[in-house]
């Protein structure tokens, strides 16, 4: 156990230009540079044991024109999660693919690619998975606005109920 | 894919021909389709193919309320709604830092095992199903809904409870419930050596089901395989083990294994599993009326509720995996953005797409199943 | 591993014998807790739309319900919730956080029909199919998810505030006023019950926002005497607000002051001149009286670009809310804020100058477009009984005028004040500090008409008066003054039987058996106000129509004299925001008649 967790601050110690926070019980958030990355989930997987990629999670941030990038790693052997956040811009909205560290991540990669446009490269499956028939732009980039689009597509149903005659059945 | 749009190919002369496995078909569960090319029946190559079932939660989340959402994340998974609102709810609860009183704890972690009791009568009855054996599944079906009245006692619904809010739950247990509760796990106890006659002493499924969809520990390991599908590899990885949350710390159970892998293999740690939530749920039983005090700590007005900014990740086990919620806030009355990684999007996409290949036809359905995957979840 | 067995699966023939599971035809009866479709007591139900606002799928809408009767000063609204089963989850969040608990599910699941509109109802408490099913998920207090217990805020010990004239509530901490704010469920009741109709959904969805600057410009559309009534007002609002029903309703007048204390004055008069006419309209109004309403009106009709005049008798601004509101209440300074908020916009107010005396009504009718008079209700009533005629025995309002004057008092070592509204206890409650300060000991006694569960005051000021040291005695009415040869001693009463007679008309019954004598060197009277008219002149009084002792005014203030408009205490009885609500229907009828007449020469 020790062992573990001397190596995790040996990790840190390799990369010290990490903002690392413990933020509860059994969580480090880590905010690392976008080309830095890579090498932060290399070394946590070869050095520290931490395995298992949980999810990619992708945030929009129109306000900086940036999508941060979000990687939750656990480990089995320390029983710790670190989620790695990193930005990325919108323009040109391209990153790295981990898929040769931790295969699962051509999923999320995908999953990221087609709610959001971010383009992994090396990720072997960027194909869209749910949106195959869509046409428009990235559903889940907050620039898409999806009251406006419900309204511009679908018809609101309108009722004539019976009680509409006399609302008030009686009681007024 | 839409039936309009959908145009034939003209493929070359071929021994390979491509097969949809769905989207439509009774040995899927839920809407989903498997694209296979096939050689005589061996399957050559699997593409999974979702969004049929496709509801946009993650994004429709970012538009509501924070409470509002208690409403829409059951949805996420039909046959195991209970870990969705109670990672929903932790995730808000780290959020804003709120302390869940201690009954709310024991209350939502009866929910969760009792979710966990429906989910694997189910799945029995759904592997037994992909073989062509529909007694298990009315059996199962037939018992998960013994629990489901329950459910309907204390939430007030049978499927989608909406039950677990931020903050803890929202009605007390009603009088009495958890002796009903008890005859309940009784009697599901009872039936298990008729499902052992007809099903996991099976002579024929077991050889159906032995070597099908067989998984290694590194395969395992290296394709993000979670849950009792992980423990069906020799892993004894558990969630509620290994990073605890309510009040699993204070309970006694054990995490069952098996180490060949396959399909038998997963069917059989949920066998094992199914005890050992009948046991969680008979401490929580006779600790609950010993335990107190409020079911919810104070909220602000759920209207004008601004979550503090920040982002967390809360997981729970579900029974079929790690579940894990990303939530983050940016200070509003509306989460800024919610990434649901369902336990079973792992299994659906990655893990069967590497392992269809090699495997016959008739075992398609079965490896899905065997893996419990749950396309709404997948699909969101 | 176990290779399995191929007959032990035959046992299962064994369900051949055994009854088949069957379900009976009718509807399952559902558990007591079920969330079937909904009903809804139309007599507690509000109308305030809570329900359609959680709803997290838009399956409520609020319908129009032109029979039933609006109430706008009880916080009910004509319409009721509709629900639209295409939509509906079933959450129940609407009922978890319905005000009043009208709404609930019931234990009714079952409707099937072809035609859609029958699955959009409007819930009675009957449900959908007029069953009478029982209820379901109904309110409970377990988790309610309104915040029915109201933030704190620190007020003065009695002993302390009675050292002074200081103001005793502290106002609200920034967190309180957060939390506070966060309390509206936005139903609108408020705005509806306002006389001024106030934005207060809106100021105060600002400041839990953390916009001040936004929320003051909000209250400013409604009413310029904001630091004002962020303290003094009768707040209409509180009383109907939706979250009164089973709690504490949102303190939205510490709230406007939390807005007003949060900028400083200069940002203030900022947004007050945001949007105002800066091109001047060459029409000249004359207003008398610089109290709420006449300022007001002379803020609304300066924005719109008018040149007014407000000719005050009394050397400062502010009339009742001046010289009758006690200073513990309304910090002056804070007055004098709203009042240069004014001024700023171009308002100019002529001190000292008492129409009627130093100027004519005439010669304002000939200088200007228009007059507007709020003279407020500025001569106190007597109770007439024998004795009051002593020196001794005072009415309310001039002690209080006095006291803000800087007017030497003699302060009575013991007092009596007859009355039970809100004059009576700043009269009592001003007559304390006095005496604390004098000699560190308060007598003063209250006798009212009203027993005590019927006090025409706010339960607060009654509660705080007696934190000070009043003695209020309810139920009395006075017979006469005690007269010692020249010296008033004390007040006599009777017992009050009742106050109405059986068609609510005053008339008070007593018991004369039952006297009872209060010692005191002063007598105040605070039983009412009227207005002092002779400005107006013999001429003017006699042309004017009456409604009894007020000049008749139509819904717009006016007089049956065309160049003349009334507003204020002197024509609607005595309220702050009442005045200013008047102050700007006058204002906007004034600037309606004068832009469509010639210019005054």
């Amino acid at each position: 156990m020790n062992r573990e967790l001397e190596s995790l601050d040996a990790v840190f110690r390799e990369m010290p230009d990490l903002k690392v926070e413990h933020t509860g019980p059994r969580r480090t958030r880590i905010q690392v540079e976008a080309d830095a990355l890579p090498t932060l989930l290399e070394l946590l997987k070869g050095r520290a044991g931490y395995l298992h990629l949980s999810a990619i999670s992708c945030v929009d941030w129109p306000d900086t024109e940036e999508f941060e990038l979000v990687y939750h790693l656990w480990s089995y052997q320390v029983s710790n999660l670190i989620s790695a956040h990193t930005r990325i811009p919108y323009d040109p909205g391209r990153y790295v693919s981990v898929y040769d560290l931790h295969a699962p991540a051509v999923y999320f990669e995908r999953d990221i690619h087609e709610m959001f446009g971010v383009w992994f490269e090396g990720c072997p499956d960027q194909e869209p998975f749910i949106l195959t028939e869509w046409q428009g732009p990235p559903p889940m980039r907050k620039s898409f606005d999806t009251v406006a689009y419900v309204n511009d597509t679908f018809e609101w149903r309108e009722y004539q109920p019976e009680w509409a005659n006399d609302p008030s059945g009686g009681k007024g | 894919m839409r039936p309009e749009n959908y145009k034939p190919v003209q493929h070359s002369a071929s021994h390979e021909y491509e097969l949809y496995f769905g989207p439509n078909h009774p040995g899927i569960e839920g809407n989903y389709a498997l694209k296979c090319v096939l050689s005589g029946d061996v399957v050559q190559s699997l593409r999974a193919d979702g969004g049929y079932l496709h509801r946009g939660f993650e994004k429709i989340m970012e538009e509501r309320l924070w409470i509002q959402n208690v409403a829409l994340v059951p949805r996420i998974c039909v046959p195991d709604p209970v870990p969705m609102e109670e990672t929903y709810a932790r995730a808000v609860e780290m959020l804003g830092g709120l302390e869940i009183p201690k009954r709310a704890q024991w209350i939502r972690a009866l929910m969760l095992e009792a979710s966990r009791v429906c989910a694997h009568l189910f799945y029995f009855g759904g592997h037994a199903a992909t073989m062509g054996m529909y007694s298990n599944m009315f059996w199962g079906v037939t018992d998960r809904d013994l629990i489901l009245d329950i459910f309907e006692e204390i939430t007030g619904a049978r499927i989608y409870h909406m039950y677990i809010t931020p903050g803890g739950v929202r009605r007390d247990l009603p009088e009495g419930v958890l002796d009903r509760l008890s005859k309940v796990l009784d009697y599901v106890e009872s039936r298990l050596p008729e499902f052992d006659n007809l099903f996991f002493d099976n002579a024929v499924v077991i050889n159906r089901a032995t070597g099908v969809g067989t998984l290694t520990t590194e395969q395992a390991l290296s394709w993000g395989v979670t849950g009792p599908n992980l423990r069906a590899c020799g892993l004894p990885f558990d969630v509620r083990r290994d990073d605890p949350y309510l009040i699993y710390d204070e309970l006694d159970f054990d995490i069952p294994t098996e180490t060949a892998g396959d399909a038998w293999a997963r069917t059989l740690v949920r066998r094992e599993e199914l005890l050992q939530s009948i046991r969680i749920l008979r401490q929580i039983i006779a600790t609950l009326p010993k335990v107190g005090g409020p079911i919810r700590c104070a909220l602000p007005n759920p209207l004008a509720w601004n979550v503090p900014a920040g982002s967390v990740y809360a997981r729970t086990e579900s029974s079929k995996g790690e579940l894990g919620f990303f939530v983050v806030s940016k200070g509003g009355a509306k989460p800024w953005r919610v990434h649901v990684r369902g336990p079973s999007s792992m299994h659906a996409v990655h893990v069967l797409e590497r392992l269809g290949p090699g495997s016959r036809l008739e075992d398609v359905a079965q490896i899905m199943f065997s893996l419990d995957a749950c396309p709404p979840e997948v699909d969101r | 591993m176990s290779k399995g067995s191929f007959l032990r699966p035959l046992k299962a023939l064994a369900y051949l014998g055994r009854p088949a599971v069957t379900l009976p035809m009718e509807p399952r009866p559902a558990a007591p807790n079920y969330r079937g479709f909904h009903v809804n007591d139309w007599e507690a139900c509000i109308g305030c739309g809570t329900c359609a606002q959680i709803c997290d799928n838009e399956a409520i809408d609020m319908v129009d319900i032109p029979e039933l009767k609006a109430d706008p000063l009880a916080g009910i609204k004509p319409r009721r919730p509709a629900i639209d089963y295409g939509r509906c989850c079933w959450c129940a969040l609407c009922v978890d956080i319905c005000p009043t608990g009208s709404i609930s599910l019931s234990r009714e699941y079952v409707h099937v029909g072809p035609d859609l509109n029958t699955y959009y109802i409007l819930p009675d408490e009957k449900g959908i199919h007029g069953l009478n099913y029982p209820k379901g998920w109904s309110k409970s207090p377990d988790a309610d998810l309104l915040d029915l217990k109201r933030q704190t805020m620190g007020e003065m010990e009695p002993q302390e505030r009675l050292q002074s004239f200081a103001e005793m509530v502290a106002g609200f901490t920034p967190e309180a006023a957060l939390m506070e704010a966060s309390r509206c469920i936005q139903c609108g009741m408020c705005h509806d019950a306002c006389p001024s109709h106030m934005h207060a959904p809106e100021y105060i969805r600002a400041l839990w926002s953390g916009d001040a600057e936004e929320a003051v410009r909000q209250i400013y559309r409604t009413n310029p005497f904001s630091e004002v009534c962020g303290r003094v007002c009768t707040r209409r609002c509180e009383d109907a607000c939706s979250l009164g029903n089973r709690g504490e309703p949102i303190a939205i007048r510490w709230l406007k002051r939390f807005a007003m204390d949060s900028l400083n004055h200069e940002q203030v008069r900022r947004i007050a001149a945001e949007g105002r006419e800066l091109a001047p309209s060459g029409r000249k109004v004359a207003i008398v009286g610089a109290g709420p309403a006449g300022l007001t009106c002379a803020y609304d009709l300066a924005r719109q670009g008018h040149a007014v005049t407000v000719f005050e008798a009394l050397p400062h601004a502010g009339g009742m809310m001046r010289y009758g509101i006690p200073e513990y209440r309304l910090p002056y300074d804070r007055l004098d804020d709203d009042v240069d908020v004014i001024a700023s916009l171009g308002v100019e107010i002529r001190y000292k100058t008492r129409v009627g005396h130093d100027i004519s009504m005439e010669r304002l009718r000939d200088q200007f477009d228009a007059v507007m008079i709020a003279i407020g209700l500025h001569k106190g009533r007597s109770t007439r009984v024998p004795g009051t005629n002593n020196e001794n025995v005072i009415a309310a309002i001039d002690l209080l005028r006095d006291v803000t004057l800087g007017v030497a008092v003699d302060v009575p070592k013991k007092a009596v004040v007859i009355g039970g509204g809100n004059v009576a206890m700043d009269a009592a409650r001003t007559l304390a500090r006095l005496q604390t300060r004098a000699y560190g000991a308060v007598q003063v006694e209250l006798v009212a008409l009203e027993p005590a569960d019927a006090m025409l005051a706010d339960a607060d000021e009654v509660r705080e008066a007696k934190e000070e040291g009043v003695v209020i005695v309810n139920s009395r009415g006075p017979r006469c003054c005690i007269i010692n040869g020249e010296r008033l001693t004390g007040l006599e009463t009777v017992r009050c039987l009742s106050i109405f007679d059986n068609q609510g008309r005053f008339h008070p019954l007593y018991d004369h058996e039952d006297a009872q004598v209060h010692e005191g060197d002063v007598v105040v009277e605070a039983i009412g106000q009227m207005s002092d008219f002779s400005l107006l002149g013999d001429k003017l009084t006699e042309k004017l129509d009456w409604n009894g002792p007020r000049p008749r005014i139509d819904q717009d203030g006016r007089t049956s004299e065309p160049w003349l408009w009334a507003a204020g205490d002197m024509v609607e009885g005595p309220d702050v925001i009442h005045a200013v609500a008047a102050g700007h229907r006058a204002a906007a009828s004034i600037h309606n008649e004068i832009m469509v007449r010639e210019k005054t020469p």
